[in-house]
């Protein structure tokens, strides 16, 4: 997608579910235990309520989550969550894009960079060539991940990417095609 | 930390072979191997699967599969499927694969009367969030598997 997205840095975007979301107070064990709930734990929002439906899978998504997108050494964190812009910017999923935009600001402190993604998409000319070859890698993994070939992991390795840093940035990219895709289909950004 | 490569669907799939770079690779995420797995029998062998059968969770997933154009995991699903067999020709399985491909393609078409369209074929909430993450999870399995494939050197 290459018109602008709505600029991230202007208050926060809401999700709003199209499904009843799990009551919490009626909540069964497995459910609040798929979430981690607790009595002293109760903030949850509308989002984790809506895949408490289906506990089983929340509750090994949200572990694999953590280790994605937080795992300690690796990729540092901000390329992390550029990938997952990048995937959110082609995927159209808003409130993803900005919440990792967001992120990637706070942790990178680079913020015309995102600006310049969000106003001319993933084909945006960077002075980074590091984190270009990172966009372009993301953009193609969300896009036509069966192209993907050995010349894609050659050409960030060349900008210093070892293998493992490779395998974070596969994973984070990855873990948005999940991400963006229950987002938008269970309900709205707006 | 051990060599979990062939422990797992992820590693068989992406051709991970024990001892190799690639499998020392993978090795540094133990978490993201063990959750990626766990995350699979969550979704095609879950205990209680709410009205949305193995053979519909497998189904979609071939189907994804051949719209991602990715041969192996083709042929993953279609041995996991077996002999069981979806309805094709019926309304219901027909607006699951509506809503698998668009989800997969295209998913900022998205809407909440698609959700209104499973529902009123006998889907249940959980079967409705079951569905989804069917389709988010198999979007993200086959991404992880390139990934692999071209650090393996292979296409």
């Amino acid at each position: 997608m290459s018109k602008p997205m709505r600029d991230f840095t202007k208050g926060e975007l809401e999700w709003t579910p199209w499904i009843t979301p799990v009551d919490l107070d009626s909540a069964s064990a497995e459910q609040r235990d798929a979430l981690k709930i607790t009595p002293s734990n109760r903030a949850v929002g509308a989002y984790a309520l809506v895949l408490a439906h289906d506990p089983e899978s929340v509750r090994e998504r949200s572990p694999l989550y953590n280790a994605v997108m937080f795992g300690p050494r690796g990729l540092p964190r901000a390329d992390r969550e550029l990938g997952a812009v990048v995937a959110s910017r082609i995927n159209g999923c808003a409130y993803c894009a900005s919440v990792h935009a967001k992120r990637f600001v706070e942790l990178a402190k680079e913020p015309d960079l995102m600006q310049r993604l969000y106003a001319d998409g993933v084909g945006a000319k960077l002075d980074d060539a590091r984190r270009a070859a990172i966009v372009a890698y993301a953009a193609k993994l969300t896009e036509t991940p069966s192209a993907i070939g050995p010349a894609d992991a050659d050409a960030l390795r060349a900008h210093g990417l070892s293998d493992g840093d490779i395998l974070d940035l596969t994973h984070a990219v990855a873990m948005f095609a999940w991400a963006n895709r229950l987002m938008q289909s269970l309900g709205a950004s707006s | 930390m051990t060599d979990a490569s062939l422990d797992d669907v992820m590693g068989r799939l992406a051709g991970v072979a024990a001892g190799t770079p690639l499998a020392a690779t993978r090795a540094l995420r133990p978490d993201v191997v063990r959750f990626t797995q766990t995350s699979d029998e969550a979704i095609f062998r879950p205990a209680n699967d709410g009205g949305l059968s193995h053979a519909e969770r497998v189904q979609a997933a071939l189907q994804m599969a051949l719209l991602l154009g990715d041969d192996v995991l083709a042929t993953h699903y279609r041995s996991m499927l077996g002999s069981a067999a979806v309805d094709a020709g019926s309304e219901r399985a027909k607006r699951i694969a509506a809503h698998v491909e668009r989800v997969t393609l295209d998913p900022g078409a998205s809407q909440k009367a698609h959700l209104g369209a499973l529902s009123e074929t006998g889907l249940s909430p959980q079967a409705i969030v079951a569905l989804s993450q069917v389709i988010a999870y198999v979007n993200f399995q086959a991404r992880v598997r390139a990934g692999l494939r071209a650090l393996g050197g292979r296409s």
